[in-house]
Formats: structure tokens, C-alpha cells, sequence
């Protein structure tokens, strides 16, 4: 029943594509409406209550955009992802202008489609504002910036501070690049090298050397993760 | 045939005609009111003459009577000046009493008042006079006095003068004519090459040019706008096939490892490791390739100038900060030193993303390229002509002769061959750094590579009214 916490709506008219998407999502335990064009999109959206959406930016009938800006007046804030085969660069501003929540350029890799969902969805829960994040034995102080593991103080520069903030904030979840950049530099490319990475393990040695078990984790093909063992 | 059908059917002959025409109208409208005034002007002078004569005889008539104007009459025929003048004086039934012709001319009756008398008009030995203007006088003794002077003179001037102006009529005529034929002629044959030229480019490519004549004229300019366009048109299509070409080799290497790596998934037996192993390499490829088109697109959209709408005015010194401060591990790690001296604030109307991506280019050139426990020297300053940003390594450098090369797609120095990388990342630099105006300026480092980007002075980058309104309200909100 739409209205759980994991309910989700695509919009999607390609039906390969659509299939992909639904089968993706459901595996990792979301619920999944589809809705093949703009009109039936937008008459679910506007009906239920869904956690999060995922927007094609072409679709037949009523455009993607035009979907969301719609929603945005009705009121409506479910968080939006679109996924758009348009070029990235102003078509990006365009989405996020008309109220949509994040931006994915086709084809992208699933796993970082369901990165973003992901994301989306705990943003969209009722999180508490929370100041202290405990991952395992990690302990993050998010107003006096202070970062300890098993009680140690760890020093860290104030964008590695972003970084690990944002990684602990997804804590369980898979981060990308391009969703590091984005949060932590405000960039809005795709990085073509393998900087990030070289940054992110120079945090995870701060964090993680002479500990008794790694935290950060690179995931093959998407980025990191920061999770703490069962 | 005197005219070719282009010229019969070329605009600038029809205008040519048009002016002749409108030229001719005026001249003929001119010298025809020459001659009537001219010509007019002459029998009046004639008349006047006569009708003083006349009233120097009524007056030597009154004064003397019939025998005074005789006598008047007489010294008059003697007198050489009154040649050409024609006198008759007859009585009551037109016998003759005294002037230089004996016979009262049929054609004229007993009417008093002036006429005009042509050959024919009078059978007698008066006839070689003709034509003569007469004035006919009745005396109050019944006498006729008949006074007149040969016209001849002023018929031949008049006719003189219509035949000078109906020459010089048609003198213009045929040369305005001649002219306007010429011009069009002319025009026409440059025309007539500009279009020889563009049918054949349409028929064999790009490779053919307009003569020129040397001329200077503004025909020759023309001409040399149309092939300096053609020159850019055919760089630009050059440059695209390169391009394509260079798409086309870089899908196809790791399309064919695909290929070859499904192929061998299809038909062979491999356990479950070797199958992960083989679809993730395969996912691997195809994201090389994503990225190299997500590249390309980008920086044809860049070039495509559809950016301009997200500049802002950007620290320059702030970002290439935060560059550094990203790229400080990545330098560690070869042991390369990154120096930077970025101080002041130095500002620059732009896109900061795009700024981002350029700058983190150049500085992954110079760690990638600078050697191992190289040092990179990246710094900011304000110069007299605007910002500058320069990036100097300890690597080997750019040979002089390649440095031109470097920015265009794909391309990429021997020695580099082998490394990781697709060969687009100066080309993007170029392209962001053609969006902002700002000019790139390879140097020798002795040794290395320096690189520096002169931004345009932040006055001349300002781009069109919208856009700075769009700023300055995007600004706004920053500064409160």
C-alpha cells in the first residue's frame, strides 16, 4: 500500500529500462508502481503518497519536468530523482531548478541508481535531526566537529570532516563519486580520475589504520561505503 | 549575341537601364527647354527689330507724307545694313510705289498685322528672300506698307541647334547604355565566379576557393570573406572527422575486447568466478567508454557556448584552493610537491564548476606528467591585464612544435601512449577556457611545462545585461 516507508514510484516509459528499474528496486526491498507515461505518472504521484520517485525526463504525454513542477505546486515534495538521457550540463540546472531532488544521467550503473534512491528515501523519512553519529566503534560529533574512534580523537581537515560526515550519514549505504563530489566539494561533474579515490584513502588511513576492523569500504564500480561489521 | 543571358537577366543590368532612362528623361527635358527659350528668344529679337523700323517709317510718313517715306525708303535700300530687310510700299490697288520687291505677295490680303511668308508663298523675284517675317501696315491714304526680314538665318540656327541637341541626345544614350552594360558585365562576372565556385564545392568539396584579381575592390573583399569562411568551414570539418575517426578508434578497442570477452563467456565452459570476473571487466570497459562520450559531449556543449547563464563572479584563488586541497593526497602518493601561492582574492566571471573540472585537469597533467618527487608550482595573480593562473611542472614539457596539437580531441604525445587517459582533458580545458575568453599560454619551464590561463579583465568578461541581472540576484542572497 503506497504510504510505506518504502514504497516507490517510476516513471518510465522505455519498458526494458522500466523492468530493470522495478527489478532493481524490489530486490533491495522497496515496493514498486511503474507508470508508463507522463498522465498515469503524475495521477499516482498526485494520489498516493510515495517515499521517493524516479522521473524519466522524456516521457510521452507530460514531460518529467513538467511533472515535478506540477507536483511542487500541488504541494507535493516527494523527493524526485530524475533520470534524463539528455545531455548533463544544462539540463541538469533545469531539473534540479524545477523541484526535482537529484539528477542521474542515462545509461548509469543500478547500483548507484539505487545509491541515490537510497538517499533520497532516508532523507524523505522522518530522520532526526541527530548531532552525534555512531558507527561501530567511530563517534562523530557533528556540532563540535570532533572525530574519536574507540574514544581516540582522530584530527581531521575540515572537508575530510564533510567527507566522513557525509559517508556516516549514508552509514550501510553505497556512496558514488560523483554523490561525493557533489555533497562535499558542491561540484557537479562526473570526475574522470581517480582523485577522489586517493582522497577518500587518505580519510580512510586517518580512520582506519592500527583499527581492529576497516570502516570505509571502496565498492566495486560505484564508490564507498562506510559500515561497521555485523 | 552581344549580351550573355546572365547579364540579360542580371538585376544590375535592369538597374543600369532604369538610370539610363531617368538620365536621358532629364537631359532631353533640359536641352529642349534650351532650344525653345533659345529659339523664342531669337524671333522675338526679330519682331522687336522690325516693329522699331516700322515705327521709324509711320513716323517719316506723318512728318513727310507719302513722299517722305519714300524717300525714307529709298536711303534705305541704299544702305548696306538693311540688306537682308524687305521693303514694298503699293498704293490703294497694290501697284508699287517704291521699296526693293515690285508684287504685293498673293498669299498675304488685305489683312494688316504680321506674318510669316515660306517659299512658295510668293511667285515673284522677291522669292529668294524667303521665308520672311512681314509685318503689313494699311496707311490712312489707302497705301500698304509691307516690312520684313529674312528669317533664314534663325530657321538654319534653330534647325542647327536641334540637331546638335538630338546628337548629344543620342550620344548619351549610347553611352550611358554602353556604361550600364559594362557594370553589369562586370558584376555579373564576379558574381558568375562566386557561384562557379559554390556549385563546384557543392559538387567536389570543400577545397575550392574564389579567384581574386588583386583588385582590392570590394568585390575582392567579398571574395576573400567568402574563403577565409570556406577556410574555417573546412577546419571546422576537419576537425570533426578527426574526431569521428578518433571516436571510432577509441569504441572500437574496447568493443572488441568486449566482444571478444562475451564470446568466449558464449561458447566456452568457465566457472562461476571466471563468468563475475569476465561481466565486471566487461562493465568496466563500458564505463571507460561512457566516460569518454559523457567527455566529448560536454565539451561540445561547452563549445556550443549554451553555458554562459550559470557565470557568476567566482574567486578564482578559492577554487584553485580547493584544487590543490583535493589533489594534495593524489600528489603524496607520487611524492610530488604541490606549492601554491593563492593569497588574495582574485575575481573572475564565470562557471565554477567548469573552472573546477579545467583547473583539476591541469594540475592531474602536471602530478601525472611532472615525474616522481617532481614539484608543481600552481599560482594566482592579478596582472595589469586581468587574472592569471599558471601551473608549472618538472616534467618533460610539450615540444614546441606539438603545443597547438595538445588541445585538440584525442590527441596525445608518443610518450603517453600507454598511460591511462583519453586524451580530452587540455580539450576541455581549451573549451572551458574559450567560454571564459581567457587565452592559454604554453611555456617552457626549463625544464617542465608551464601552463597559464589569462583571464580577460573582469569588466571586459562581463557578458549581456540578462545574464549580469541573473547575477547580481544570485548574488544577492550570498552577500546578505
Amino acid at each position: 500500500m503506497p504510504g510505506d516507508a518504502c514504497h516507490v514510484l517510476v516513471i518510465e516509459d522505455d519498458a526494458e529500462t522500466a523492468d530493470q528499474l522495478v527489478d532493481c528496486l524490489k530486490s533491495s526491498g522497496y515496493e514498486v508502481d511503474l507508470a508508463v507515461d507522463g498522465e498515469d505518472g503524475l495521477r499516482r504521484a498526485l494520489a498516493a503518497d510515495y517515499v521517493v520517485m524516479t522521473v524519466d525526463r522524456m516521457l510521452p504525454r507530460i514531460d518529467g519536468i513538467e511533472i515535478i513542477r506540477r507536483l511542487r505546486e500541488a504541494g507535493i515534495v516527494t523527493p524526485a530523482l530524475i533520470l534524463s538521457a539528455l545531455g548533463e550540463v544544462d539540463d541538469r540546472v533545469r531539473g534540479l531548478r524545477a523541484g526535482g531532488d537529484d539528477y542521474l544521467v542515462k545509461p548509469f550503473a543500478f547500483r548507484e541508481m539505487l545509491a541515490r534512491v537510497d538517499a533520497l528515501a532516508r532523507r524523505s523519512g522522518t530522520m532526526v535531526k541527530e548531532t552525534m553519529l555512531r558507527i561501530g566503534d567511530l563517534e562523530i560529533d557533528l556540532l563540535a566537529r570532533i572525530v574519536r574512534r574507540r574514544g581516540r580523537e582522530i584530527e581531521l581537515l575540515p572537508r575530510e570532516f564533510r567527507l566522513l560526515a557525509y559517508l556516516a550519514r549514508n552509514a550501510g549505504q553505497a556512496v558514488s563519486r560523483t554523490m561525493l563530489l557533489q555533497h562535499v566539494w558542491d561540484l557537479h561533474f562526473d570526475p574522470t580520475t581517480n582523485v577522489i579515490d586517493v582522497y577518500v584513502g587518505r580519510v580512510r588511513r586517518k580512520i582506519d589504520s592500527g583499527q581492529d576492523y576497516p570502516l570505509i569500504h571502496t565498492i566495486r564500480g560505484i564508490g564507498f561505503c562506510l559500515r561497521a561489521p555485523e | 549575341m552581344l549580351l550573355s543571358k546572365t547579364v540579360r537577366s542580371s538585376s544590375t543590368l535592369k538597374l543600369a537601364f532604369i538610370y539610363v532612362i531617368a538620365f536621358c528623361a532629364a537631359i532631353f527635358g533640359l536641352l529642349g527647354y534650351v532650344y525653345w527659350s533659345t529659339v523664342t528668344y531669337l524671333y522675338e529679337m526679330s519682331d522687336r527689330a522690325i516693329s522699331a523700323e516700322s515705327a521709324l517709317l509711320t513716323k517719316a510718313y506723318k512728318a513727310g507724307g507719302r513722299d517722305g517715306l519714300v524717300e525714307l525708303v529709298n536711303r534705305r535700300l541704299t544702305d548696306g545694313y538693311f540688306n537682308d530687310w524687305l521693303y514694298l510700299l503699293v498704293d490703294h490697288s497694290f501697284d508699287y510705289v517704291a521699296g526693293n520687291v515690285k508684287s504685293w505677295p498673293a498669299a498675304l490680303h488685305g489683312n494688316e498685322g504680321w506674318s510669316t511668308l515660306a517659299p512658295g508663298d510668293w511667285q515673284s523675284e522677291a522669292a529668294r528672300r524667303l521665308p520672311v517675317r512681314v509685318e503689313h501696315q494699311l496707311l490712312p491714304d489707302g497705301h500698304h506698307l509691307l516690312l520684313g526680314r529674312g528669317i533664314e538665318d534663325l530657321d538654319r540656327f534653330g534647325e542647327r541647334v536641334t540637331i546638335g541637341l538630338a546628337s548629344a541626345a543620342v550620344l548619351f544614350l549610347i553611352l550611358a547604355a554602353a556604361a550600364g552594360i559594362s557594370t553589369s558585365r562586370r558584376s555579373v562576372a564576379r558574381i558568375e565566379a562566386i557561384n562557379a565556385t559554390s556549385r563546384e564545392i557543392m559538387r567536389s568539396g570543400l577545397g575550392e576557393r574564389i579567384p581574386l584579381r588583386g583588385t582590392g575592390d570590394e568585390w575582392d573583399g567579398l571574395a576573400e570573406n567568402l574563403n577565409s569562411m570556406l577556410d574555417r568551414i573546412e577546419e571546422l570539418v576537419e576537425t570533426n572527422r578527426q574526431v569521428s575517426d578518433n571516436v571510432a578508434h577509441d569504441l572500437r578497442t574496447p568493443l572488441t575486447r568486449m566482444r571478444g570477452r562475451l564470446e568466449r563467456a558464449c561458447h566456452q565452459q568457465l566457472d562461476l568466478s571466471h563468468y563475475r570476473s569476465l561481466v565486471n571487466d566487461t562493465i568496466s570497459d563500458l564505463d571507460e567508454i561512457l566516460v569518454t562520450f559523457s567527455s566529448l559531449l560536454r565539451i561540445s556543449q561547452i563549445e556550443a557556448r549554451d553555458r554562459t547563464a550559470a557565470f557568476r563572479d567566482t574567486d578564482l584563488s578559492e577554487i584553485v584552493r580547493e584544487v590543490v586541497e583535493l589533489f594534495e593526497p593524489a600528489a603524496e602518493e607520487k611524492a610530488v610537491r604541490l606549492q601554491l601561492s593563492a593569497s588574495e582574492a582574485v575575481s573572475v566571471i564565470g562557471d565554477r564548476d567548469l573552472l573546477f573540472d579545467a583547473i583539476s585537469n591541469l594540475v592531474d597533467n602536471a602530478i601525472e606528467h611532472g615525474g616522481d618527487r617532481g614539484e608543481v608550482r600552481i599560482a594566482v595573480a592579478r596582472c595589469a591585464d586581468g587574472p592569471v593562473l599558471s601551473i608549472g611542472d618538472r616534467g618533460p614539457g610539450i615540444p614546441i612544435e606539438e603545443r597547438n596539437h595538445v588541445l585538440r580531441r584525442f590527441y596525445r604525445l608518443e610518450r603517453s601512449r600507454n598511460r591511462p587517459g583519453n586524451g580530452l582533458g587540455l580539450s576541455l580545458v581549451a573549451a572551458v577556457a574559450n567560454l571564459h575568453s581567457a587565452r592559454i599560454v604554453m611555456a617552457d619551464n626549463s625544464p617542465g611545462l608551464k601552463i597559464e590561463l589569462h583571464f580577460p579583465p573582469p569588466q571586459r568578461a562581463v557578458p549581456s545585461m540578462s545574464d549580469q541581472q541573473e547575477r547580481s540576484w544570485a548574488i544577492g542572497p550570498h552577500r546578505s
